[in-house]
């Protein structure tokens, strides 16, 4: 425990660990989080759309305006409220589509349920603009008759067997319909930006602590390490307790501070809309409260399994240059070779940490292992910080044994 | 308590570092003297069970050292050469974290740090970071890692580099003195380190012991072959490059230089008793022999 104290001091005295630690918070809480929130995101729309980030700075007060705006629509999602969504757009001038009010949720419903409408003459313009609100009918029917078709694509395209519609189907019949209905943006992009908390903060870590085993070659101090009583053996032990410890504690920082944002911000109100919103295909019949559990178990657990897989390269070379550009490949290799790689190759790669299907409760994927379709979000959620833990063992033993 | 090498053996593909080295050391302070690449750190590290000997093997009280494991690590303080320390630790907390690393209880491991520090006078530095150290300072802080455990056997692999001539004596005396009933190694190609308080000295080339014996002994081996010679100053160089000389001594306009040669270089040259460093000059062609 002692050894675990120092080693975890040592970790967090690092020069590099602070600057990174410092940048990573800088990034992702003040920059991302407070100037995300009071302007760039939800801040309401600006008069100069040719600048980049086109907003004022009066996201706290814009928000309660977009939940203000929500509220009119009664507080349930019945199918008569595309209609009016659509029709209340138009008569306000066309807001734009900038400000984080639910309009794009109303562009996305009229452009995938309702094809037909789409003018060939108007392509290049919003749907939003001319459909006839009086036509966007039978919402939930259109959004049954949607999701059915395109698992039914799926299914012919080999991504899902039809055992795995079924089951899909089946789950999809637990939600709730009609949908409650209050402002919904602010829910689901905070899920989102959660759920892929674990990929943003890969990166970082593996800055952090690509350097652990590797940088003690380099320390110079491996024989005094070597010639102590307990040798490198518990000091390995130490090493990837801390680093672990390091992992969670970064997250708690980064993450906590995120949270903590999204109350202040946000509020509560909302936590029990339907995760559907964000995406038709949505089978889960979970909230957004359940979602954003998920998401942080999910982003948590990825941290984690990453942070087992540094470990493991940080043992194996003998270069800190090298263990981090292993680490970093680790993160940004998969995506880089998506386009080259067969299917299987695809999922299986999304499996390693940090797994960036962090929003895949919002989509249906099925994973086939030893012939069991099992829903990808219980896959994502488990096998990634498997693979890291049991890199931890290795990472010991490697380690310890190296001359 | 004994620790034996017998016919310890380490091969770098083809090149023996070590070749078929046997001593039995008891209580005492020993010193190995040898040039750079001598094969002195490559034996220390195989007594340190750091590193696998090709064959033969070192003992410790009749147990081969390596398959000790932790028994043998808790006797044993090492200073590598070379060793490096964490920067932005400080003295006090580099002693404490490799207190922790050789099983020393807290509350012992904390009194242990605040007597080494004061020991090797580094207690007004305790609290700075070792970035900031010097060398000498360093290899004090070196010095007291070793020493945290209270071992039996003390390896010490070139322990003065770096340090003043202040800190060398304080440290030869601190080793002489710690000694007693423990073994303690010390590597240097620096002589009059060894000379001072070697109670055996090990002479090492090319992997091999190829002397051995107490430092008067060692001395005796070039007893009559010591010669000193009083040259003016011009003539110096013409010696230098045709004898080895030890010494280069200005007298006035005179210069008197000390030659180790198996024969006697001039007529006028005087015989003068032998010492380490004349010793060792003679086995290793003069160009470590000074610092």
């Amino acid at each position: 425990m002692e050894l675990f104290a120092l080693e975890h001091k040592k970790l967090w005295r690092g020069t590099g660990t602070r600057i990174c630690v410092l940048l990573c918070f800088a990034y992702f809480v003040l920059y991302g989080g407070v100037l995300g929130y009071q302007w760039f995101l939800y801040g309401s729309e600006g008069d100069d759309p040719t600048r980049a980030y086109n907003h004022r700075f009066d996201g706290y007060c814009a928000i309660r305006d977009y939940k203000e705006l929500a509220a009119g629509y009664g507080g349930v999602w019945t199918d008569e409220t595309l209609p009016r969504m659509v029709k209340d757009y138009n008569d306000m001038g066309h807001p734009g589509f900038q400000n984080m009010a639910d309009w794009t949720l109303a562009l996305l419903y009229v452009d995938r349920l309702y094809p037909e409408l789409e003018d060939p003459e108007q392509r290049f313009i919003s749907m939003m603009y001319y459909v006839d609100p009086e036509e966007l009918t039978d919402f939930y029917g259109r959004r049954q008759e949607y999701l059915e078709q395109a698992l039914e694509t799926r299914r012919q395209n080999g991504e899902l067997t039809e055992d795995d519609v079924a089951m899909l189907l089946e789950m999809d019949s637990q939600v709730e319909k009609p949908w409650r209905y209050e402002w919904v943006t602010g829910w689901d992009h905070e899920v989102r930006s959660l759920a892929g908390m674990g990929a943003q903060l890969a990166p970082w870590l593996a800055v952090a602590l690509a350097f652990t085993f590797s940088g003690e070659r380099q320390s110079g101090a491996s024989a005094l390490l070597r010639a102590a009583k307990h040798g490198r053996r518990r000091l390995a032990r130490a090493k990837v307790l801390s680093a672990l410890a390091f992992s969670a504690e970064i997250y708690a920082l980064i993450v906590g501070g995120s949270v903590a944002l999204q109350f202040v911000y946000l509020g509560t109100d909302g936590w029990d809309l339907p995760i559907q919103y964000d995406d038709l295909l949505t089978v889960a019949p979970w909230n957004m409260l359940q979602a954003e559990l998920y998401a942080l178990a999910f982003s948590f657990l990825n941290v984690i399994g990453y942070a087992g897989l540094v470990m493991l390269l940080s043992a194996l070379v003998k270069s800190n240059v090298l263990s981090v550009i292993l680490s970093l490949a680790v993160v940004y290799g998969p995506g880089l070779l998506e386009d080259y790689l067969p299917r299987w190759a695809r999922h299986a790669l999304q499996l390693l940490p940090p797994a960036s299907g962090g929003a895949d409760i919002f989509a249906c994927h099925v994973f086939h292992i030893f012939g069991k379709g099992i829903w990808s979000p219980y896959v994502l959620i488990t096998v990634p910080v498997l693979i890291g833990l049991a890199c931890l063992p290795l990472a010991v033993m490697c380690w310890s044994r190296r001359r | 308590m004994e620790l034996s090498l017998n016919c310890l053996t380490k091969f770098f593909g083809r090149k023996a570092a070590v070749d078929c080295v046997s001593a039995r050391l008891g209580p005492g302070v020993y010193g190995l003297l040898g040039a750079n690449g001598a094969g002195k750190t490559t034996l220390l590290r195989m007594l340190c069970a750091i590193l696998e000997p090709t064959c033969g093997e070192a003992c410790f009280n009749g147990r081969e050292v390596a398959s000790m494991g932790e028994a043998y690590r808790d006797a044993l303080g090492y200073l590598p050469q070379d060793f490096g320390v964490y920067p932005n630790y400080t003295a006090a907390e580099f002693l404490s974290y490799i207190a922790v690393l050789k099983g020393i209880p807290r509350e012992r491991a904390g009194r242990r740090v605040q007597e080494l520090l004061e020991l090797m006078d580094l207690t007004p530095a305790a609290g700075k970071k070792l970035g900031t150290f010097s060398g000498g300072m360093r290899q004090r802080v070196g010095v007291a890692q070793a020493l945290l455990n209270d071992p039996q056997i003390l390896v010490l692999d070139e322990p003065t580099s770096g340090m003043d001539p202040k800190e060398r004596v304080r440290l030869r005396n601190l080793l002489s003195e710690y000694a007693g009933d423990k073994i303690v190694i010390l590597s240097t190609h620096i002589v009059s380190d060894v000379e001072a308080i070697a109670d055996r000295v090990f002479v090492m080339n090319a992997g091999k012991f190829i002397m051995q014996g107490t430092v008067p002994e060692l001395a005796r081996a070039v007893e009559g072959k010591v010669w000193e010679l009083t040259v003016p100053r011009g003539r110096a160089r013409q010696w230098q490059e045709r004898v080895m000389v030890a010494n280069y001594r200005r007298e006035g306009e005179q210069v008197v230089l000390r030659i180790v040669s198996d024969e006697r270089p001039s007529d006028e040259a005087a015989p003068c008793e032998s010492i380490l460093d004349d010793a060792y000059l003679y086995y290793f062609g003069g160009a470590e022999a000074r610092r």
